[in-house]
């Protein structure tokens, strides 16, 4: 037959394909969870079938994506979505800008890890094979159930309309195209340290071996992770037009806590892999951080717990996937409470030592992540159960949110110098001398000028700069900087290990971030006013002049503009326009803020309503706030680094424990 | 058929994969076995000798450790040392097998393999939308151009001539139709309505003559009888226009938009030009839509008819009705051709769409 009649049936080939992909996940995982004990043949069926499964989800995801972007109305999911006027990257990003497209979305993600693992652990022993594709088949076999059968992507048409029915404009944003998948890349690596862990509580066997196995999903999905919340993060300052970059909102919180679990795991995973303590607490940490990464993308963003009406709209959804939650998050704990003390704890344990401040820094994380999670879910549930309203707001997570992080940023330079085993506190202490004079001179010269009295900003400053520059001394301290010929110490700096830097960068990153913070918070100058054309304000040295406003017409909304120009200190002027845009098919209106960089500091002016015959301007001017994402984006290379670190290198484990064992440590 | 052999294909590669992964012998079976744990532990045990030399752990401290490893290794190899059974042919078979039928089996529930997918750009419709009515005209236009004999091309460019508002050039074309033999009531109907246009209203004596001839050749036609009772009131003849006003009342079917003007007109006509007033605007909007929907229930009608219920309808903010007058006019045109206003009336209203029952 032609070519034209197999294109003719793609839609339906993919939705084959989905089914099938679910019927082989749900045979997986029952082969690989009661029969985990037959050996090898029973891991190569495994890997083969975990390796189908994903491209037989490709071919559904690519079939949906074909039909939108020929704009094939006689799929639903596309007839509701999508529009035949939409530029080509938003008929693809709007895929999963729904709720059936992003399961598939996020299912693709799913079964491309399980792909993965079959792949490159070629090396792991059949039995831990076994049991880690059956629950990652298991996993996929739910989340492909509950879409096939209550959010079916692939439903049809008999009678397709002409057009379809979406073309929101506020929706067709880059960052709506980019952010999801980072962000569920996220979420689901974590997964695979679900998986593991549920291996190592049926198998009862974990070692140091195990904990190497598992290192580098954790670090891939938090370096995915890290970068998906910092994009989102960046995508609400410049979009919503308030110039505010954090609003502990649920959702935000939603993928902040696998973040913090998962940079806690990173941590405890390496104690184990070098010292074989923490076993059960690292499978702990696995578990919690895949839970309370599908309770971010499900219970918070499924409105089920934020609105009674969404949840009583459709039933059976809201349902299924509570049970499903329960089922597997109750399932694993249970699991974990019958199984774990049968696990055997291992290693010696000196207080001051490289692994006891690695626990100091597992304690804390934990900590916050509890905070959080009861700063976001009591409300929610509150208001679900008593119909009480009640808002935790961003006061209640600066304070405790702060107070938790204080100490750990103070103990973390501390962390990397300390040796394995049994540590000299006092020796480290010497050593990091050089980075408190630094520090505190810093400091003081910075609050001085900044004309900051005796407050909570010295302090941040002093963490900030204290966390940079530590994690700077150890590079230095390594590479012996100062104390032998320059040449020799950068021959050294250049053959340090990888994991030795990516240590450092992904704490320098952290020290840039919490910097960024600081100087927002402190120094951030803000200006509300009434301006006319031709009237200028003056905001932290800069002048910003209204040269005029006009009404103008954009394609699809209706724009008042107004245009300005900055004169900054001594960089000359540049000219800004801020909108205030109402899109005419809604009547929706939208901020399009003006936004100019100053090196790392930003002006931000936002056109706010008309008052009178006078407009209100926002101005503000944010030192250094791109601080932030700039060491959201070091923390993410520095994971990237360390996942080219032989040691990580999944594959080859016996060769690269030779080469990590430093005589250093 | 073509469908369900492709599945199956797809099935079977998939199903042959995984047997063929379960029938190789594993090559590096025992590469990550015992060998390694081996030397795992060899390098504990000279880690713990390196650290007991350097003075990190005491006497009784590395004792302590060494007997740990020693046990740890005892445990490792008893494990191993169980029985192992590989997987036999049997469950590797019976997997594969319940994958197949699950998945053919849950296809067969859910999936609408009768339907062929309808990107836009191959749609009839969708093409047909993307001409416009002055490309069809330039393309008619030519084709005139090399063959005026051609009647079916004037019968067709008329009208679009007349709907675009070049009355000469429709004046013209009908005259070509009647030449070439295509006269009828009907045409001669529309030359007089292009003629009238053409005059801005005002009737010549040549309209006139063809809209009397087309009365007289087609009896049951209103259309020539409402433009010669609005010619007679013009001209002041309100006898012979008040006997058009009735005979087009006469042959209407009760629903007709023109009616209510062609009453007003019959009152005008019979008291000689003089207007008696206003019937009550929304009583009339109300009956009207009722009795369109009876129509259109019992008999069907045009989906022009149909749009005209449902925005009716939505305009009187009754949504139930509207979707349900939606549904059946997608019942009575399955074409999405033919409802392209409908269904861009039912989208900007909220309606559901059509076809998501089975």
């Amino acid at each position: 037959m032609a070519p034209g009649a197999s294109a003719a049936m793609t839609i339906e080939l993919g939705h084959f394909s989905l089914i099938l992909a679910f019927a082989m996940a749900t045979v997986s995982a029952m082969g690989g969870l009661l029969l985990w004990r037959r050996g090898e043949r029973l891991a190569q069926v495994l890997a083969q079938a975990s390796i189908l499964q994903f491209v037989l989800v490709a071919l559904a995801f690519l079939a949906v994506v074909q039909a939108f972007m020929t704009s094939d109305f006689s799929l639903k999911l596309a007839a509701e979505n999508s529009h035949s006027l939409k530029p080509m990257i938003f008929k693809i990003s709007g895929v999963w800008g729904n709720h059936e497209g992003s399961m598939l979305l996020w299912i693709l993600i799913l079964v491309l890890f399980g792909a993965l693992v079959a792949a490159f652990g070629r090396r792991l022993p059949a039995d831990l094979k076994n049991l880690v594709l059956g629950t990652q088949s298991l996993l996929t076999a739910a989340f492909t159930g509950f879409t096939v059968l209550t959010s079916n992507p692939f439903l049809r048409l008999a009678n397709p309309p002409l057009e379809g029915g979406d073309l929101n404009p506020v929706l067709q944003d880059i960052g709506l195209a980019i952010h999801p998948p980072l962000l569920y890349a996220g979420y689901v690596g974590f997964s695979i340290c679900f998986s593991f862990a549920i291996a190592a509580l049926v198998s009862g066997r974990v070692d140091q071996a195990w904990a190497r196995w598992v290192r580098p999903w954790a670090m891939l999905s938090w370096m995915f992770l890290t970068l998906g919340i910092a994009m989102g993060s960046y995508w609400a300052y410049y979009e919503l037009g308030w110039g505010g970059w954090w609003f502990w909102d649920p959702v935000e919180n939603a993928s902040f806590m696998p973040w913090l679990a998962g940079t806690a795991l990173l941590h405890s995973a390496l104690v184990m892999e070098k010292r074989n303590a923490l076993k059960i607490w690292t499978i702990f940490l696995s578990i919690i951080t895949f839970s309370l990464s599908l309770l971010g993308t499900f219970l918070v963003r499924s409105g089920i717990l934020t609105s009674v009406h969404t949840f009583a709209s459709d039933p059976t959804r809201g349902i299924v996937i509570l049970s499903i939650l329960a089922v597997l998050i109750g399932g694993a704990f249970l699991l974990f409470a019958m199984r774990s003390p049968a696990l055997r704890q291992g290693g010696l344990f000196a207080p001051i030592s490289r692994e006891g401040a690695l626990i100091l820094n597992n304690l804390f994380l934990a900590t916050a992540v509890g905070a959080v999670l009861v700063g976001t879910l009591y409300p929610l549930l509150l208001d679900a159960l008593a119909g009480t309203s009640i808002s935790v707001g961003a006061p209640f997570f600066n304070l405790t949110f702060g107070v938790l992080m204080a100490p750990l940023l103070l103990v973390l330079p501390f962390g990397p110098l300390l040796a394995w085993k049994r540590a000299d506190l006092v020796a480290v202490g010497q050593r990091l001398i050089g980075t408190a004079a630094l520090t505190i001179f810093l400091t003081i010269l910075i609050s001085a000028l900044g004309g900051v009295s005796f407050s909570l900003v010295p302090l941040g400053l002093l963490l900030g700069f204290w966390v940079v520059f530590g994690s700077v001394a150890e590079l230095v301290e390594r590479a012996r900087i100062g104390r032998i010929p320059l040449r020799e110490s950068i021959r050294r700096l250049v053959g340090l290990p990888r994991s030795i830097w990516s240590t450092a960068m992904g704490h320098l990153g952290l020290g840039l971030t919490v910097l960024g913070i600081v100087s927002v918070s402190a120094w951030e100058s803000e200006l509300v006013t009434t301006l006319n054309p031709g009237q200028t304000a003056d905001v932290a040295g800069y002048t910003i002049a209204f040269d005029s406003f006009e009404t103008e017409q954009g394609p699809n909304y209706v724009a008042d503009t107004g245009r300005f120009t900055v004169t900054g200190p001594g960089q000359g002027t540049r000219q800004l326009e801020a909108e205030r845009r109402t899109y005419v098919a809604t009547g929706a209106p939208t901020t399009e803020a003006a936004i100019s960089t100053y090196g790392l500091s930003q002006l931000y002016l936002q056109l706010g309503e008309p008052l009178d015959d006078t407009h209100v301007v926002r101005i503000w001017h944010k030192p250094y706030i791109l601080l932030i994402w700039i060491g959201a984006l070091v923390m993410a290379a520095a994971g990237a680094l360390s996942l080219t670190d032989r040691r990580l290198r999944v594959g080859a484990p016996a060769r690269a424990r030779r080469t990590a064992a430093e005589p250093a440590e | 058929m073509f469908f369900w052999s492709i599945a199956i294909a797809v099935t079977a590669i998939a199903c042959a994969a995984l047997l063929y992964a379960g029938r190789t012998r594993a090559v590096n079976a025992t590469a990550a076995g015992p060998v390694d744990a081996h030397s795992h532990f060899r390098q504990l045990l000279n880690e713990i000798d390196q650290d007991r030399a350097t003075g990190k752990l005491g006497e009784a401290e590395a004792e302590a450790a060494k007997a740990e490893l020693a046990r740890e290794m005892v445990r490792q190899r008893q494990e191993d040392a169980g029985p192992k059974r590989d997987l036999g042919r049997v469950p590797t078979l019976a997997g594969v097998a319940l994958t197949a039928l699950l998945a053919v089996s849950l296809y067969a529930f859910l999936g609408r393999p009768d339907l062929p997918g309808q990107p836009l750009a191959a749609r009839p419709e969708a093409a047909a939308r993307t001409m416009t009515l002055d490309d069809a005209v330039k393309r008619i236009e030519q084709a005139l151009q090399e063959n005026p004999a051609d009647l079916r091309g004037w019968t067709v460019i008329a009208p679009a001539y007349l709907s675009q508002g070049r009355y000469s050039d429709a004046v013209a074309a009908y005259r070509h139709v009647l030449e070439l033999g295509g006269a009828s009531p009907a045409v001669e109907t529309r030359l007089a309505e292009a003629l009238l246009f053409e005059a801005n209203g005002e009737g010549s004596d040549e309209a006139l003559a063809l809209l009397e001839k087309a009365a007289a050749g087609d009896a049951s036609d209103p259309q020539p009888r409402l433009y010669l009772a609005a010619e007679m009131t013009r001209l002041g003849r309100f006898e012979e226009a008040a006997r058009y006003w009735q005979e087009a009342i006469d042959l209407a079917q009760g629903d007709e938009p023109w009616l209510a003007a062609a009453r007003q007109g019959l009152s005008v006509a019979q008291n000689d030009g003089e207007d008696i007033g206003e019937t009550d605007q929304q009583a009339m909007i109300g009956q009207m839509v009722a009795g369109l929907a009876a129509r259109l229930e019992q008999q069907g009608g045009s989906i022009e008819e149909w749009t005209q219920l449902v925005r009716a309808y939505l305009v009187l903010g009754d949504k139930d009705k509207a979707q349900a007058a939606y549904d059946d006019a997608v019942r009575a045109y399955p074409a999405a051709f033919d409802r392209g206003d409908l269904d861009s009336l039912a989208l900007g209203g909220g309606l559901t769409l059509n076809g998501d029952k089975p």
